[in-house]
């Protein structure tokens, strides 16, 4: 490390943090020193987020030490945080629409303006000008915050952050997690402008992955990888591709995708979608999907491929153009219109929309083909034992038996087992949305074979994934998507793989 | 039998905790038995069973609701409606007047289901306004007065208030519910259905579940045991009133959790709810026998009622509670 933890504003030592499956922060050390800006990269998983929360007193970690102006420190809660002088700016904006700039400011401090018992508003008011004057924001504090463009909100949370200044004891960090996913260029800029004259007033860490912008506004970099630090560099020894290939952590192998497995598909088509929109989200969507073919979908956040995942799931059904279905012209309006039609989504939201945590391994696996197993009104029992523990063989899920529940599965045997509810249904089309995102290495692997496996046997995907090195490695044909319209399409057969900066230059 | 395997397993999941309730039956019998021997005869425990025999009715139709995460709080008024409906017609339509009574609640509970999903109304919300608009109706049609079945009428209600070698009808008869939502629950897609909804409906929906008709399912399975609570009770009461089941909504929500079943959905059968069924009964006849005032009742209930709640979820994990 090259200055001592101690004089450092903010440091973390040796942090650790398990969740059940997932080894998510292994032995990391960060420290910030005053009026710097820390710049913390890596992909989706590689552990970003849980540090943040660690930061933010959201989660607690397992071992390690918070030392905080060189004394270890406990953050028991987000409050607990910010008495201490951390503050967050966060990339979902978490400002209440429904109340004035000044009131969202003193959220929850509102105490120092109460006089005999009662608000004195005047004064509130005074002293969120004030605070918005730190961040140049000439707006009157008495506007509701949702009359603000997201540019001014974002000043807003700023502000919201530097108000700590007045009641932490010690130095004041703040994280500022993807804060630029929703802004323009302009206001990029002014936005790290502010970032840079507040260096005299606070230090930063700067969560983006958007490597351009993290080497532009900070004086160090951390990279991390599979939860943990990687390495850590000055801004002025690093570029682009050297992050990118830290972050990545491999020159790209082939072989991690199963490249030698990817057969070509067959020449049915099992989906196909003509002049397909959405409003305000997609339009003027054409694709063939094959049976047999990995159909991978790229783009950035708003460029339309997540509602057009959700639409093939039944999630959000289409109101333009036609969608076929092996031939049959649908609208998914529920999901069940979907399954119908045997599609199945695999989705993002694991835990949530995956599977029903607490129902046994066997009771997922089946959910999906109750009706099958059904006979005269009565659920066959037996078959479904039978077909559950045949899955879990296949699949190999890591399970202490059928009847366990699914929540105490690891990530990817619980992604296996959404994999065997659809395979048990039947599924003629995968809708495998970030099927990989939060699992580590191993069980990412084992779900690209199984995707291979799948394919062999005529079943179709479509893949949105977190890195655009996936969609290519598995795909064998990927489109690219921009403001909700297709702007690219590309082959991806083994051996002929498009590079990625060849698609983001159509992605963005 | 894998019904066994999974309860168990549901069983292993929480532990011990899962055991309590059986655990605090046999402890309230015993404590009952301890203090007033007659208690543990075989009469006196048949006509325990007899007695419980309504709130167990009430208890297991309460259950497919609170099952999904949610709450019919429509099933005393039902029940008063029913036993208004029978006593008003079993004069001119005989036993008609039995299948008349539970029509009505299935066709009511199949509107609070309605309202609930389409309307997107919060199930309390709904039932609650389901259960006042059934008790007006049952005002209503009777006069505001109880009305007394006549001995003509009273030949109707054999197959309830009758006993066959011994054993009081009503048991039987809330056998056969018992084994009827059994078989629902453990062998149907719906009983299936219902668990992954109450345990996790995102991803049931996204399954392909159809939601929304599971739901009204349950509300109209829940209002027509609730009226067949109401058939009974006027069955053994030889009387039907707009207040006869007044005073058994929190005894049954009580049965119903104090069995294990989870407020927040998911897990739950109804062999809990006999258990909470029982124990909510010997608590009753426990306190007549302490001499507790009938109408200071609820408030012992309430308190179960409660602690049933806090003691059956694991408070720590749910972040706001509304």
């Amino acid at each position: 490390m090259n200055a001592p933890v101690a004089q450092a504003a903010l440091a973390l030592v040796k942090v650790d943090k398990r969740f059940p499956g997932v080894h998510a922060l292994k032995d990391v050390s960060i420290d910030v020193r005053r009026g710097e800006v820390i710049g913390l990269i890596g992909e989706n998983g590689a552990g970003k987020s849980t540090l943040m929360k660690i930061l933010s007193g959201v989660y607690q970690p397992d071992r390690g030490d918070i030392l905080i102006g060189g004394k270890r420190s406990r953050l028991a809660n987000a409050a607990d945080a910010a008495r201490q002088g951390i503050g967050m700016v966060f990339q979902e904006q978490s400002l209440f629409p429904n109340l004035t700039v000044g009131e969202n400011l003193y959220l929850g401090a509102e105490a120092q303006f109460i006089r005999f018992g009662l608000m004195d508003w005047s004064a509130l008011y005074d002293a969120a000008r004030r605070q918005l004057d730190k961040v140049s924001l000439a707006i009157d504090p008495r506007m509701r915050a949702d009359e603000l463009d997201f540019a001014s909100r974002q000043m807003v949370e700023l502000a919201k952050a530097l108000t700590l200044e007045e009641h932490a004891k010690g130095d004041l960090v703040i994280l500022l997690d993807e804060p630029t996913s929703v802004l323009e260029r302009a206001e990029i800029d002014i936005l790290f402008a502010r970032v840079r004259a507040l260096k005299s007033r606070a230090s930063f860490i700067f969560v983006s992955h958007r490597l351009d912008e993290v080497l532009e506004l900070s004086d160090r970099i951390y990279v991390m990888k599979d939860g943990a630090v990687v390495a850590e560099l000055e801004t002025a020894n690093a570029e682009v591709q050297t992050l990118h290939r830290l972050m990545v952590g491999r020159s790209l192998q082939s072989e991690y995708y199963r490249e030698s497995l990817q057969a070509s598909f067959r020449n049915e088509v099992v989906a196909e979608a003509v002049g397909l929109g959405l409003a305000d989200k997609y339009r003027d969507v054409d694709f063939k999907l094959h049976a047999g073919e990995i159909l991978g979908v790229a783009g950035v956040i708003g460029s339309g491929r997540e509602e057009l995942t959700r639409t093939l799931a039944g999630l959000a059904p289409h109101d333009r153009g036609r969608l076929l279905v092996r031939g049959r012209e649908v609208r998914l309006a529920t999901p069940a219109e979907a399954v119908d039609c045997g599609l199945g989504y695999v989705p993002r939201e694991r835990r949530v929309e995956g599977l029903v945590l607490f129902l046994s391994v066997a009771a997922n696996i089946t959910l999906a083909a109750l009706t099958e197993l059904t006979r005269y009104g009565f659920v066959d029992r037996r078959e479904e034992r039978r077909l559950a523990r045949e899955w879990v063989e296949r699949l190999q899920v890591r399970t202490p038996g059928i009847d366990a529940l699914c929540l105490n599965l690891s990530g990817g045997n619980q992604q296996k087992v959404v994999l065997a509810k659809w395979l048990t249904a039947k599924a003629k089309i995968l809708i495998l949305d970030h099927p990989t995102r939060g699992l580590d290495v191993g069980a990412k692997e084992e779900v690209y074979e199984l995707a291979r496996a799948v394919t062999k046997q005529g079943v179709a995907i479509i893949l949105t994934s977190d890195t655009l090195d996936e969609t290519i490695g598995l795909s064998h044909n990927v489109l690219v998507m921009r403001d909700g319209a297709i702007t690219h399409r590309a082959g991806a057969s083994p051996g002929g793989k498009p590079r990625q900066v060849d698609l983001i230059k159509h992605m963005v | 039998m894998s019904g066994v395997t999974s309860v168990v397993s549901q069983f292993r999941f929480d532990g011990l905790r899962q055991w309590a309730p059986l655990g605090t039956l046999v402890l309230l019998v015993l404590v009952v038995g301890a203090a007033q021997p007659s208690f543990l005869e075989p009469e006196t425990l048949l006509q325990l069973a007899g007695d419980t025999a309504v709130l167990f009715i009430l208890a297991s139709g309460v259950a497919f609701s609170i099952m999904l995460g949610g709450i019919d709080l429509s099933i005393q008024s039902m029940a008063s409606l029913a036993s208004v409906i029978v006593a008003l017609t079993v004069a001119r339509l005989g036993y008609g007047s039995f299948v008349l009574a539970i029509g009505v609640g299935a066709f009511a509970g199949f509107l609070s289901g309605v309202a609930h999903v389409k309307l997107r109304i919060p199930s309390f919300i709904a039932t609650l306004a389901m259960g006042g608009v059934l008790y007006s109706a049952a005002l209503v049609v009777s006069h505001e007065r109880s009305i007394t079945l006549g001995v003509g009428e009273r030949d109707y209600q054999t197959w309830i208030a009758g006993s066959l070698s011994g054993v009081p009808n009503v048991i039987v008869i809330a056998l056969v519910v018992l084994i009827f939502v059994h078989i629902l629950q453990q062998h149907t897609r719906f009983g299936r259905y219902s668990a992954a909804i109450g345990a996790g409906e995102p991803a049931a929906y996204a399954s392909g579940v159809k939601v929304n008709r599971q739901k009204v399912l349950a509300y109209i399975l829940s209002a027509s045991l609730a009226a067949l609570a109401g058939v009974v009770l006027a069955g053994r009461l030889a009387s039907g009133s707009p207040t006869l089941a007044a005073e058994l909504l929190l005894p049954a929500i009580a049965a119903v959790v104090v069995g294990g079943t989870a407020i927040t959905g998911g897990v739950g059968s109804i062999w809990r709810t006999l258990i909470g069924s029982l124990i909510i009964s010997v608590v009753r006849v426990g306190m007549t026998f302490l001499g507790v005032d009938i109408f200071a009742q609820n408030i012992v209930f309430g308190a179960v009622l409660i602690a049933a709640v806090a003691v059956t979820i694991d408070r720590s994990k749910i972040p706001i509670v509304k």
